[in-house]
Formats: C-alpha cells, structure tokens, sequence
C-alpha cells in the first residue's frame, strides 16, 4: 500500500478535463437549442412561421455591422451587471441588489456628468466612472452590515434596498435634478467631457464595451489567480471551512459585496455616459436582473458572462426586429430565455452526460 | 410476561462497517429496556432497523411473536412502533396539537378540525400523564415539552412500543427527571421501552434491563436492579488494557505548547458546554480527550481555535496569550487545526486540491505575491504535500470532492502539518469514518509530529484510538475535564467509569 505512491497518469487527468469541457459544450448546445424549439412551438401555436421570425431575430441582432455594433453596446450593461452577480454569487452571497445598485450607480455619474463643469475630458469621464463604481459599492453596505452585525441573510434586505435605489432616483429625477427641457423625467444633458467617445459612425457602440471586456479578465483574474479572490470563492464554497483556515470570512462579505455593487455601479455609468447621455428614470430594462441570469448562465465564471451578455443582448435587439417586422411579440423571447434558465438550472443535460462519459471511461480504460 | 419485541440474527453492513452483527434481542411487554454503548457501537443502526428506517442485511423482526417485515417507518407505526429520535422533526409554526396529529388530523367537511385536534390530544395527553400546552407553537415550546410532543405523536398513531433515541442528550436535570416519570408511567400502562443512552446514571435509574452492545454485537443483557456502572462500563468498552499500542511509552514531554486556564463555553442552546476546563499540553506529548460525543469537545476545540466566543478563560500557546484574537493569530502562534467534520470545516469540497492544501498559508510567501497566488510554487507545494502525504490523485487540478474520505483526511492532515510550523496540534476525530490503511497512516502522522517535539491534544470519541496513540488521558463529561492520568494498565478502567459518569466510584442506584 505504501508504495503504491501517487501515479501521475495524464491520460486520466486530460480525459476528465476533455470531457467536463465537452460535456459543458453539448449541455449549452441542447439548452439553447430546447430553448429556441419552445420558443418556436409557442411562435407557432400564435399562428406566425417560427423560421421567419427567428430569421428577423438575427438580422436585428446581426444582420449587419451596425446592428451588431448595436448588440455589442446593449451588451456592456450587462456584461458589468453579470460580473457583479459572479463575484458575489462566487462567494455566496446573495446580492440580489442590483438592479437598485445599477440606478445608484447611474445617478452617481450622472450628477457628476453635469454639475462638474470645466473638467478635460480624460478627466471628467475617469470621474463619472468612478462616480459610479463608489455609489453602486457604497450601496451595499446596509446590506453588509446587517449580514455582519445581526446575521441576517443578504438576499432579503439587498432585494428590499432595490426599491429604495430605484424610487430615491426616481424621486430625484422627478423634483430636485430634473430638466424641465426633458420630455420625460431625466436630469440636464451630461457635459460633452463626459461622453464616452464612439469609434464606429453609425453606431451607439462606445469605449464602454471596450472597458467591459476589459473588466472580464480583470475579474477573471482577480477571482483566480490573486489571493484575495481565493480567499473569496473558499468562502463561497464553504465558509465554515474557511473560517477554520483562519480566512477573514466576515471581511470578505463585506468585499464581496463592495466589488459586486461596484461593477454593477459601473455599468450604470457606462450605459450612462455611453448611451443615454442623461439620466432617465426607469431607464434599466431589468439589467440588473438580466445581470443574475446571465452570471448564473455563466456558472458564475466571469469569462463565461461575456458570451452569456452577449447572447442575451443578442435577443433583446433581435427581438425588436422579429417584433416590427413578423408581429412576433417581444416577450416571446422572455420565454425563450426562460426555458433556458430552467434547463441550465436543473443541470438536466450536465448529470445526463456525467453518467455517460463515466460508461465510457469504464469501458475505454477498463 | 409476553414478549413485545425481538428480533433475531441480524446484520447490517454499511460500506466498511458491520454496523450490527448477529444481534438477538427480546423485550418484553411493559418493560423499560436500556440499550448503551460507545459511539458507533451500532445501537442506532438497531433502532432505526427496528423503525424500519433501515432493512437489515439479513435476519427477522418479530412483534409479539408473529414476524413483520418492516419495509418503511410506516409499516413501523401501523405494527404499533414509535421512535422518538435525537433531533425532533416538528413543524416550528404548527401548534404541538397540530404537531401531534399531523397526518392524520380529525376532519371536518374537508376542513381540519382544530377544536376535535386539542380534544383528542388532551385526552391522551391525560391518559398518559405527559401534559403539554396543546395551543403553544412549537418553535415556542421548551426542550422537554417538544419531546413530549414527540412522545404523544407516536401514542396517537397508537404505539405499543416505544423508541427513544438518546432521549436525555438535550435536557436539562430536571427535565430528565420528568421524563422518566413520565416513561415509568407509561411502562405501568403496558407499554415497552426501549431508550439508546450513553450515561449509566440514567440507565439505571430509570431501565428494568440493559442491553449492552459494543462494536456492531451485543456484549450481554443484565437486570439492571443486579449491576452497577462499573460493570456496565467495563461491558461497553472492553476489558482488554490497552490493545493495539503504537505509542512508545515514557516518552519526555518538553515545556508547555499550549495551556487551557478556566475556560467556560456555551453552545448553540446558550447553555454551559464547557466548564471550568485546565489543562496544558507538553511539547513531544501526545494528550488524548476521550468521551462520549456531545459532551463539550466540539465546542472546546473552537473556542480554543477562536471560532467560537469564549466566556471566560485564557488559551495560551508558548507563553503567548492569544485569548480573543482571530483564528489566524492563533494560528500563526503556532496551532495546527485537524477538525472533527471534515467536510463541514476540514475542506471545500468543490474546490480544487491544491486550492484546500494552501488553505492555512494562501496569503504569504513562497504561495503568494504582494497581490497573486504564485501557480507555479504552489503547484510545486501541492505536489510534495501529495507525495509525502500519500494522498491518492492524479493531479492537484482534481476537484476535493472525488477524493476518498481518508484521502481527504490526509489532505488536511498534509496541510496542517507540512509547514512544520505548529508547535500544537490539535486535532479533533482525526480518524472517524475512513479506512484502516488511512488510520493507520494518520496516526503514524501524528505520532511521528510529536516525536519531533510538538504538542498533539488528541480528541476523539474512539477510546481506542486514544489509548493507542496517547501518553496521558484526560476524560470530558458533561463538560467538565478529569483526568484519567497516564496510560498504563489500568487506564482503561479509570477512563470507561469517568466517561460513563461514575467518578466518584461505582453506582447501583436504583
């Protein structure tokens, strides 16, 4: 027994790692495609050609290099409020938050956008930005504190707090910030400085997204490879453990929480800054919530939000299309990504081939 | 007098364990029956066989005289079995009325009828003498009144024969007291008991007959009137002195690693688990805790490791007091942590392995830049920890969770004590539930840190393991700390009368 030491077989170790990999693949392939074949069926029972209407989906999200411009700016928002849900879903914490965090955020740049004057623009943008990141952040910390101080579980007060982020812009937007040039309620016009500069003609799409996919590996990297993102997932995974190991678990609820709130924070500067050029009020179309869905379509991975965002904002252009074009209603593809929420949740696919792959690991090693 | 219960012949194995061997029983009706033993003695798997909660391996089950198969808890009931176990299944906001009826509530037009619920639960809550406040909710309920509670629910769906599973771990004095009034009773009514206990006081107080099993067999059955603890105590851990020794004795301990002055704990119930415990620990020595599960170990050992608040007391490693600094600080004085539950606070079972191997040295060099985690040492650290402590993989990338659980073991073990830095180890349970060759290497681990001047405190409810392994004893019971002296021939003895609770000689009360 002692000297049956530890073998280093490759083979096994690559097999695993091809096969977790393959498995992952194919789960996506089928849920997607279950997804599209429920959305079809119920395109179908409206009485509209289901190809058609998945055809007008892709030009509106595709169909050329604007609309996918398009698509890739719709997707900056979420690709920040996807990596907000990761980090703190990464370590289990349950920010459900962020939809107030992201209007939060939003006013933030907001304000400065307008009311700073005079700033050069590689310095007032940096500062909305920021802005942002420090009002989506600040905000959860009600929320940490009530987790620190009376062990009451994040996701109730953080989902509470969301209407307060919400109503308190909507009121500030309403009375003291307004801009009665507005049509709707919405404060004065952010400065030129504070514009994040467009690089296609023609399209919306700005340096946020660039500063999105920036932030993917940024997190990526921070999760994994530093030691304060480590000290994070184990206690994600198990603070109990990580208590034992002498981790600051309290510390990194809290931090879990600030950079969740940030990110999040963020994108509503970005969309902002970038998009709007103004605050509107009920300017997020659930981003915030979009944000979850996609970190949990991403299994939380940071890397794998951005093909998650982009997906999703993918079927929120696309959508408008197929709507104007074939009479498809839009909420068809609220269906679609739910029927693909409730298969990635379920994992259906993932245990399905875990038994296969083990049948032919047995069978082509044994 | 008939026979209520018996059953014969059986087995039950569990994946390395023969849980219960060749066990006959017979109790008879009306009679109150003690099973004791040690922890993993098999006196759980019995009853929960007999509640038909597990299916014997092979044997028969026979209800005055006629054999049952008892395929669920549901057939258990409907032949007149009641278990009442450990950790009561009560619906918090329900009422115990509700409680006790629930299933099988008195109906009206569809409705549940809630005045014919507190009706009928009074009266057998009368009948049997065990009162309870029929309105209260249950999460509002005291300890004792809950298990009342328990009691009734399995006389309402007419029990004959009674189960309880450790029924005094969760009450206090008194409340124990009333229970075995109330069991008394309901034995005068014709009713049988059976209750699985580890403190003989108890036993005898309260049982006719006590059955005492050891290792998955049954040791012997004795009136309980014609013993005493000692007996008992000798029946449930074994006569042989100290089998299986694989520590050297009269080793030299060095100074104090580690001291304990006056520590008071409380546990979750905001009750007093730890009393008044001194102790000290020797550099080369190895201190084994022996007792009974649940007696105050758990939350000694966290509140010595700074994860539970201490009342009062001071910990000390190597004259340095770190009484209420972080577990990090205590740590890094000097302490290694092998906990009890290795899955609960030993690992992250879904993390990688060599993520749980850098878990107590992640944030300082050679594992860690001013800000990154260095892949490359670190897998290096991994690969060592790997091979000198014979964990089985084939790589560090795996996940924890495909590892055995005494690979798993080994894992901690290599993590706690590959640095070499502690000067204390304290581990707690370091064996429990893995396979010899594991525990065997374990142990060598352990004994091999001390011999190199560490201090191991040993806790373990395996009074073998702690003979085998340790130079002196010390016994924890109720939460108060003896000492049993060091190990010698009749160290055995000392310990099974203090863990049994018969410190001041033996007891025969009846």
């Amino acid at each position: 027994m002692i000297n049956k030491k530890i073998a280093f077989p490759s083979m096994v170790h690559i097999r695993r790692i091809f096969g977790e990999v393959l498995t992952q693949f194919l789960n996506y392939l089928l849920i997607l495609f279950l997804g599209l074949v429920i959305g079809a069926i119920v395109i179908f029972l409206s009485g509209k050609d289901p190809l058609t209407a998945y055809a007008a989906l892709w030009k509106g999200a595709f169909g050329n290099w604007y609309k996918f411009a398009d698509t890739l700016d719709r997707s900056t928002v979420l690709i920040l409020c996807g990596l907000g849900a990761a980090v703190a879903f990464r370590t289990s914490v349950f920010n459900l938050g962020l939809e107030g965090q992201l209007y939060i955020g939003a006013m933030a740049a907001a304000i400065v956008g307008f009311a700073v004057p005079g700033l050069p623009k590689i310095i007032h943008i940096p500062l909305c930005l920021l802005a942002g990141i420090v009002a989506g952040g600040l905000w959860t910390l009600p929320v940490s504190y009530l987790r620190i101080r009376w062990n009451v579980p994040v996701m109730v007060p953080s989902l509470m707090l969301n209407y307060i982020g919400i109503l308190f812009t909507q009121y500030l937007v309403s009375f003291p910030l307004r801009d009665p040039d507005a049509g709707m309620a919405g404060t004065p016009v952010l400065l030129d400085t504070a514009r994040l500069p467009k690089f296609i003609q023609g399209s919306t799409i700005n340096i946020g997204f660039i500063i999105a996919i920036v932030m993917v590996f940024l997190v990526y990297w921070f999760m994994f490879k530093t030691k304060i993102g480590y000290e994070l997932r184990m206690v994600g995974y198990n603070p109990n453990f990580s208590a034992s190991a002498g981790m600051p678990v309290k510390r990194s609820t809290i931090l879990a929480m600030l950079i969740s709130g940030g990110l999040v924070g963020f994108g509503g500067a970005c969309i902002i800054t970038g998009f709007f050029g103004r605050f509107l009020a009920s300017f997020s179309v659930g981003y915030g919530w979009d944000g979850m869905m996609i970190s949990l379509l991403a299994q939380n991975n940071p890397l794998g939000v951005l093909p998650a965002s982009l997906f999703y904002a993918a079927l929120a252009n696309g959508a408008m299309t197929m709507q104007s074009q074939t009479g498809v209603p839009q909420t068809v593809v609220g269906m679609v990504k739910g029927a693909i929420m409730f298969f990635v949740t379920a994992q259906v696919f993932v245990t399905y081939f875990r038994g296969r792959m083990k049948k032919w690991k047995l069978t082509s090693t044994g | 007098m008939a026979e209520a219960i018996s059953v014969k012949n059986i087995n039950k194995e569990f994946p390395g364990v023969k849980a219960n061997q060749d066990i006959n029983l017979s109790v008879n009706q009306g009679e109150i029956r003690a099973i004791v033993g040690e922890n993993g003695a098999g006196k759980t798997t019995l009853m929960n066989i007999m509640y038909g909660l597990y299916q014997p391996d092979s044997g028969s089950i026979f209800i005055k005289g006629k054999e049952v198969k008892l395929h669920s808890s549901r057939a258990a009931i409907s032949n007149g079995i009641g278990m009442v176990h450990q950790h009561f299944k009560l619906v918090p906001s329900f009422t115990l009325g509700q409680n006790i009826v629930l299933g099988m509530e008195p109906q009206r037009m569809g409705f549940v009828d809630n005045k014919r619920i507190n009706q009928s639960v009074k009266e057998i809550s009368e009948k049997y003498g065990l009162p309870i406040k029929v309105n209260n909710l249950a999460r509002d309920a005291s300890v004792g009144e809950q298990q009342r509670a328990e009691i009734l629910k399995a006389l309402y769906r007419g029990a004959d024969i009674l189960i309880l599973d450790e029924p005094t771990a969760v009450l206090t004095d008194m409340e124990t007291e009333e229970l075995f009034e109330m069991l008394r009773g309901l034995a005068k009514q014709g009713k049988t008991i059976l209750f699985i206990s580890h403190k003989l006081r108890e036993v005898l107080a309260v049982s006719d007959t006590t059955t005492v099993m050891r290792l998955g067999k049954i040791v012997g059955t004795v009136q309980t009137s014609e013993t005493d603890s000692c007996q008992l105590a000798e029946m449930m851990i074994g006569r042989d002195t100290v089998g299986g020794r694989m520590r050297q004795n009269g080793v030299h301990p060095g100074e104090v690693v580690l001291e304990l002055k006056n520590i008071c704990v409380r546990d979750e119930r905001n009750l007093l688990a730890v009393k008044n415990v001194n102790l000290q620990l020797h550099g080369s020595e190895v201190l084994g805790v022996a007792g009974v599960d649940g007696n105050g170990q758990e939350e000694l050992i966290e509140a010595v490791m700074g994860l539970r608040p201490l009342l009062s007391g001071e910990v000390i490693v190597h004259g340095k007091n770190i009484t209420h600094t972080s577990t990090r600080k205590i740590r890094e004085s000097g302490v290694a942590y092998i906990p009890s539950d290795r899955n609960k606070s030993g690992v992250a079972i879904d993390a990688l392995i060599w993520e749980n191997l850098i878990a107590s040295d992640y944030y300082r060099p050679p594992i860690s830049a001013w800000l990154s985690l260095r892949q490359k040492e670190i897998l290096q650290i991994a690969k060592d920890l790997i091979q000198r402590f014979q964990i089985f993989t084939p790589s560090a990338n795996l996940q924890t969770g495909h590892l055995s659980g005494g690979n798993i073991q080994r894992l901690i073990v290599g993590r706690e004590l590959g640095s070499e830095r502690a000067m204390a180890v304290v581990a707690s349970q370091p064996t429990r539930g893995i396979d010899i060759s594991g525990t065997e290497s374990i142990r060598r681990t352990l004994l091999e840190y001390a011999n190199r001047g560490a201090g191991v405190l040993l806790v373990s409810a395996d009074l073998d393991e702690v003979l085998a392994l340790s130079d002196r004893v010390v016994v924890l019971y109720e939460g108060e700390l003896y000492d049993a002296g060091v190990v010698d021939d009749e160290v055995r003895k000392r310990v099974g009368n203090l863990m049994t609770g018969s410190k001041e000689g033996c007891i025969n009360d009846k």
